[in-house]
């Protein structure tokens, strides 16, 4: 196993609350939101396991050392560790339903969850039923394959069929990326704006760009 | 490639600008010495990216060296890697096929520049295509598929930039050796060629609803004489934020060494100000000529 504290990205030497505030960002940072329906998921959920073990470890140790006084370290592995532990995205708990969907599209869960997306869409392709299911489904693929667009479309029209079902409205929150992402710290903004305030032509006239490399006419032909 | 990638020097230290700097002269030469002084005219910051993205993020050695550009005074240049070399082939077979696409694409007059530019770098591009046979071969087949798609007139801007995305995936997936490094770089690297299709589609718009040319986002959105309504612009920019997030995610579970920091201001911060400089039409390649 890896050094505790190399995991974390801290000195030994740290204190208790640096090593938490570590963790914590690092938690955040491989949050199962970051990676839902994500083709790197499972990367993901070992670099969480090994994050909580680390912290583990760590806390354990420093228990059997100092008797951890009030305030001391304690209850938030358990709290991020349960949130990944349960983590499948195709598990019961999201996207597993489809309770009362044919058999038909049964398959082209199975065929999701087993990770076939081309079998998965040729099974939807061969099926004319086109419910808002079909669309549901169709939106995960694309999903999946990352065509972003595609997917929000499908799934728009999974919710205007269906708008009561829960799982298809989900569905569209997580295609439109509407959960909060991850950023580091000193990162603002996160999306593409439209806005032509100063502080955009800031940061675009402040690119690296060739005043520095000296290289301005080797651009692209 | 198209030079859409840029980082945000603010969120750099001086040492980290100096590194991208040097992988930028780095490749530059590499270039130079593989295929010849021509080739060097290829160089642009997407392809710089590239070969950080391929290198494994090891310390780089930095040796000065002058060249045209710095007669004088010499600049900082990254030595030669085995990942400066894949790096250095890619670029010569994707932007050699960049042009036939061009070729295809432009009338006669627009597509004169491309023809002269082949012509150049014919040879360059054949020493490419026996070094990488694998990789020149999907770019080729990508290729053609989007020339497929083209005359068809997709209007669906995820399968024509899937083209685009698939083809960089393909450097990752021929030129890096550990699986999982190979898996999660192939998935980065889709989503950067997704979002540089676009970015480019988004900025020619104008241009190519002028003269005709082929572009998804024409098909795709209700436009105005090619151009595109506020909410559209939003509807862009949120499918574009998307694979930026997912690049994001992706180089979160890597070790890029020395890079992280370069990377990381690109898929938080540089990509999103390209995003929309470009949507707002304050972008321009070219701009750089001009600040200088």
């Amino acid at each position: 196993m890896r050094d505790p504290y190399q995991v974390l990205g801290v000195s030994s030497t740290a204190s208790d609350e640096e090593i938490k505030k570590a963790y914590r960002n690092l938690a955040r940072k491989y949050h199962p939101d970051n990676y839902h329906d994500n083709p790197l998921a499972d990367l993901a959920q070992e670099r969480m396991k090994e994050i909580n073990e680390a912290y583990e470890t760590i806390q354990n140790q420093r228990k059997g050392k100092t008797t951890a006084g009030p305030g001391g370290p304690g209850g938030y592995g358990a709290g991020y560790g349960a949130g990944y532990g349960a983590y499948d995205p195709w598990g019961q708990q999201t996207y597993g339903g489809g309770q009362g969907s044919s058999p038909a599209m049964h398959r082209v869960r199975v065929a999701i969850r087993q990770g076939d997306l081309n079998m998965a869409d040729e099974l939807l392709n061969a099926n004319k039923e086109q419910s808002a299911e079909w669309f549901f489904l169709k939106g995960i693929i694309c999903h999946r394959r990352g065509w972003m667009d595609e997917a929000v479309r499908y799934m728009r029209t999974a919710v205007q069929m269906d708008p009561n079902d829960p799982e298809y409205r989900r569905g569209l929150d997580m295609v439109e990326g509407r959960q909060e992402a991850y950023r580091p710290e000193g990162f603002g903004g996160g999306f593409t704006g439209t806005c032509a305030d100063d502080s955009c032509a800031r940061i675009c006239g402040a690119l690296l760009c060739c005043q520095m490399m000296g290289g301005g006419y080797i651009c692209c032909i | 490639m198209f030079g859409y990638v840029r980082t945000a020097p603010d969120h750099l230290s001086q040492q980290e600008q100096q590194n991208f700097a040097g992988m930028y002269c780095g490749l530059c030469h590499t270039l130079g010495r593989r295929y010849g002084a021509v080739s060097r005219m290829i160089l642009n910051y997407d392809l710089t990216f590239l070969a950080i993205l391929l290198s494994g993020g090891e310390e780089c050695r930095c040796e000065k060296h002058r060249c045209v550009v710095h007669p004088f005074c010499g600049r900082a240049c990254a030595q030669p890697t085995a990942a400066l070399e894949l790096a250095a082939d890619y670029s010569v077979i994707l932007t050699w096929w960049q042009m036939q696409d061009g070729i295809a694409d432009s009338g006669f007059f627009r597509g004169l520049k491309y023809r002269l530019a082949t012509v150049l770098l014919r040879k360059a591009y054949r020493k490419a295509k026996a070094l990488q046979p694998k990789f020149d071969e999907r770019t080729c087949h990508q290729l053609q598929e989007l020339a497929e798609l083209e005359h068809q007139q997709c209007a669906s801007m995820d399968q024509a930039a899937d083209t685009f995305a698939r083809l960089l995936a393909a450097a990752a997936e021929e030129g890096v050796a550990d699986p999982t490094r190979r898996r999660v770089l192939t998935q980065l690297l889709y989503h950067l060629g997704r979002w540089v299709y676009l970015i480019d589609a988004a900025d020619d718009l104008k241009r190519d609803y002028a003269d005709g040319s082929y572009n998804p986002l024409l098909y795709r959105f209700a436009h105005d004489h090619g151009v595109l309504t506020a909410e559209q612009q939003a509807e862009l920019g949120r499918t574009l934020d998307l694979s930026i997030r997912q690049m994001a995610a992706a180089y979160e579970l890597l070790d890029f060494g020395i890079w992280s920091n370069v990377i990381c201001s690109v898929v938080y911060e540089g990509l999103y100000a390209v995003g929309t400089a470009v949507l707002n039409g304050t972008f321009h390649r070219r701009s750089k000529k001009r600040e200088k």
